[in-house]
């Protein structure tokens, strides 16, 4: 038997009650003036111990003990909370606060750089295509309304492009409705995206960039690349991951950390990665070579990109090349493919 | 303490005697709660986020019992499984807002139109379940303002759109409607009028941001006319020099507004003194900055710790009578699914 002191509330007021507790084996003798009352430990609730903060045991009809002394506590209800007393244990330990530290730091590393794309390419190959086209349809409403106007190239110049594309996309059997859409979009310069479902925006800047029809046909290819492997879903579904890892690391501190940390995000999120524009290119170099034309192109195409963005730099800098750095190695594995 | 003089010496000994002062205690420290943080972090992200719910009610329970009022401890007491559910529920209505933003940004405009409907329930519903699960002396408070009260004060001062100037109006009319819907178990906070504090604290904020604004850089302008820099130089000081303008003033006004609202607040026989100073919050948001800065964001600990110690050290609980004569109130049964939105969304108009 052994006892400790306590503060004992009835639960109908805030009045507060010196108490002795004494321990009998299945049952606890709270003792105070002109109180006695026993309570069978089984119809006690015990919070699991959080860093050293009192100790509230629950007593039936909403009473409640208070204690600062953690070892009779423990001595009444041994591993009441298991999996808490065990984080509690870890929680006094600075070797484990250490590790802990390492561990965050690596798995949040890692679930950034193949985590979160990895499950975002698992998440993206559950949404069906219908939805895909559906979300396309509303992306290509908001270019139409804010950014672009109709192509303002000769019909004979769309209908050759149409043509073009059509040879590019003949027999391609993935389910998805390829759409070419020339459009005169001056606040992007030479540019081309795709948009979810199919549907191919290209600027007229761009087609009046490229020498030839290869070429046009070339980043095409790079774009089809996109759309068949549902690279702006999991671009989104990674941000939207990203923002809740960092929702999750950070949100408990002050407003001013979730300033601090919203900046980096939001850079993280611009454009692919370069991951998934590795992977549209290798589907623009096998598609090419299907359908007769040199990857070649594609390197021309970009040499192409790059002088015209240096020619404007500055003023204009949010084209094709901005999202789409051209970098020496892009190239040189477009002119390796033969 | 300073007597009236027209009150008689006996009367105002016994005032004197009746009233107790009890400065709001403090016990957390920086190193244990820094471990609370980073193992609990370690867990919720191991657990793919799950554990979260846990570690949430872990670290407001380690704040709560260091918080004392007359040496007793404040209780967190949710339940971890709501607060789970609850996340869901805000995870789902999360992943809708940024699939929005990403595929139809052109509905994202739509969805400020829910989230005015939806923005006073997430309010009213997370005060209610913060209230019900704070307990002091083994007696929960509570929020019973209603969907119907918050949302006619937001249409009410939806003038304020069209006059953001009158913004502070429309803050205090809902600060006094928070206030006045707390209750301590069964007795309501009182407020007295605290309109004038508050909104002359906006007043003045407002006229030292306008006056620092006009001021500095045309003095700027005029010293540097012999030897100008380049124009980015001057753009990045412009946008330093209004960053740090704009968080001064919101330094100045987390201290003034405090205030204003909490020596105005009453609960039973209990009154509060706030003296928070403008340029002590200054020196504290602008060094925990540069902390979580140098350290990556390892010292989040350090810094909310700080905050906390310093807020406390400056409230202080006047209690005329006992405070062991407040009833506690019926059970309720309450949601997290409110809270854990508005939680994401940063909706954060606390006492």
């Amino acid at each position: 038997m052994s006892e400790f002191a306590a503060a004992y509330y009835d639960g109908r007021t805030s009045a507060r009650r010196e108490v002795r507790v004494h321990a009998y084996p299945g049952m606890i003798q709270i003792v105070g003036e002109g109180l006695r009352l026993d309570v069978p430990l089984a119809k006690v609730r015990v919070d699991p111990p959080v860093g050293g903060t009192r100790r509230a045991l629950h007593l039936p009809e909403g009473a409640q003990l208070q204690t600062d002394d953690h070892a009779a506590v423990e001595r009444l209800f041994p591993r009441r909370h298991a999996f808490e007393g065990w984080v509690d244990r870890l929680e006094r330990g600075w070797p484990w606060a250490l590790a802990a530290v390492a561990l965050a730091a690596v798995l949040a590393w890692w679930s950034v750089v193949d985590g979160l794309p990895r499950a975002a390419k698992l998440a993206a190959g559950l949404v069906p295509q219908t939805v895909e086209a559906e979300l396309g349809e509303q992306a290509l409403a908001f270019f139409d309304g804010r950014m672009c106007k109709p192509s303002a190239l000769p019909p004979e110049r769309r209908q050759g492009l149409q043509r073009g594309f059509a040879q590019l996309t003949a027999g391609l059997a993935d389910g998805y409705a390829y759409r070419l859409l020339p459009r005169d979009c001056r606040g992007v310069g030479a540019n081309a995206f795709a948009l979810p479902g199919g549907a191919l925006v290209i600027t007229d800047a761009l087609v009046k960039l490229a020498r030839s029809d290869d070429q046009i046909a070339a980043v095409l290819a790079h774009e089809l690349g996109h759309v068949r492997y549902r690279h702006s879903l999991r671009m989104a579904l990674q941000a939207a991951g990203l923002a809740a890892l960092a929702a999750a690391l950070f949100g408990d501190a002050t407003s001013i950390v979730g300033l601090a940390t919203t900046l980096p995000v939001a850079l993280l999120q611009s454009g692919y990665s370069r991951e998934l524009e590795s992977e549209a290119d290798d589907y623009a170099f096998r598609r090419l070579k299907e359908v007769g034309i040199s990857p070649k192109a594609f390197a021309e195409m970009m040499v192409l990109l790059e002088k015209g963005h240096e020619k404007r730099s500055g003023a204009r800098s949010s084209d094709y090349f901005s999202t789409h750095p051209a970098t020496a190695k892009r190239i040189a594995r477009a002119l390796a493919e033969r | 303490m300073a007597e009236p003089s027209y009150e008689p010496a006996a009367t105002a000994d016994i005032t004197v005697l009746a009233e107790r002062r009890h400065p709001v205690e403090f016990t957390a420290t920086a190193g244990e709660y820094f471990r609370i943080w980073i193992v609990n972090l370690a867990l919720s992200i191991v657990t793919l986020g799950i554990y979260s719910a846990w570690a949430k009610v872990r670290r407001r329970r380690y704040f709560h019992g260091h918080t004392r009022i007359d040496g007793e401890g404040f209780e967190y007491r949710a339940n971890p499984v709501v607060i789970l559910k609850g996340r869901l529920i805000a995870v789902a209505a999360i992943a809708v807002y940024y699939g929005t933003g990403r595929f139809a940004p052109q509905y994202q405009l739509l969805l400020w139109i829910p989230l005015i409907i939806v923005g006073p329930w997430l309010l009213v519903r997370s005060l209610a379940f913060n209230a019900y699960n704070t307990a002091y002396r083994n007696v929960r408070f509570r929020f019973d303002g209603t969907y119907w009260g918050c949302t006619k004060i937001v249409l009410s001062y939806a003038w304020v759109l069209l006059m953001p100037i009158a913004y502070p109006y429309f803050k205090h009319r809902l600060l006094r409607f928070i206030a006045e819907n707390h209750r301590y178990g069964t007795t309501r906070f009182e407020v007295a009028d605290f309109k004038k504090p508050f909104i002359s604290a906006y007043a003045k904020g407002y006229g030292l941001l306008l006056l620092l604004v006009l001021v500095v850089p045309p003095l700027v302008f005029f010293a540097t006319q012999s030897n100008r820099p380049k124009f980015p130089i001057v753009i990045a000081a412009m946008a330093v020099f209004l960053y740090g303008a704009m968080f001064l003033l919101f330094a100045y006004l987390r201290a003034r507004t405090t205030n204003a609202l909490w020596n105005a607040l009453g609960i039973g026989p209990v009154r509060f003194e706030s003296a928070l100073r403008a340029r002590d919050l200054m020196w504290l948001y602008l060094s925990n900055l540069v902390a979580l800065a140098l350290t990556l964001g390892l010292a989040a600990p350090w810094a909310v710790v700080r905050a906390m110690r310093y807020r406390a050290s400056k409230t202080t609980a006047i209690a005329s009578g006992p405070l062991d004569g407040f009833a506690q109130a019926e059970a309720q049964q309450l949601g997290a699914a409110g809270e854990e939105v508005a939680d994401f969304f940063d909706i954060d108009i606390a006492l």
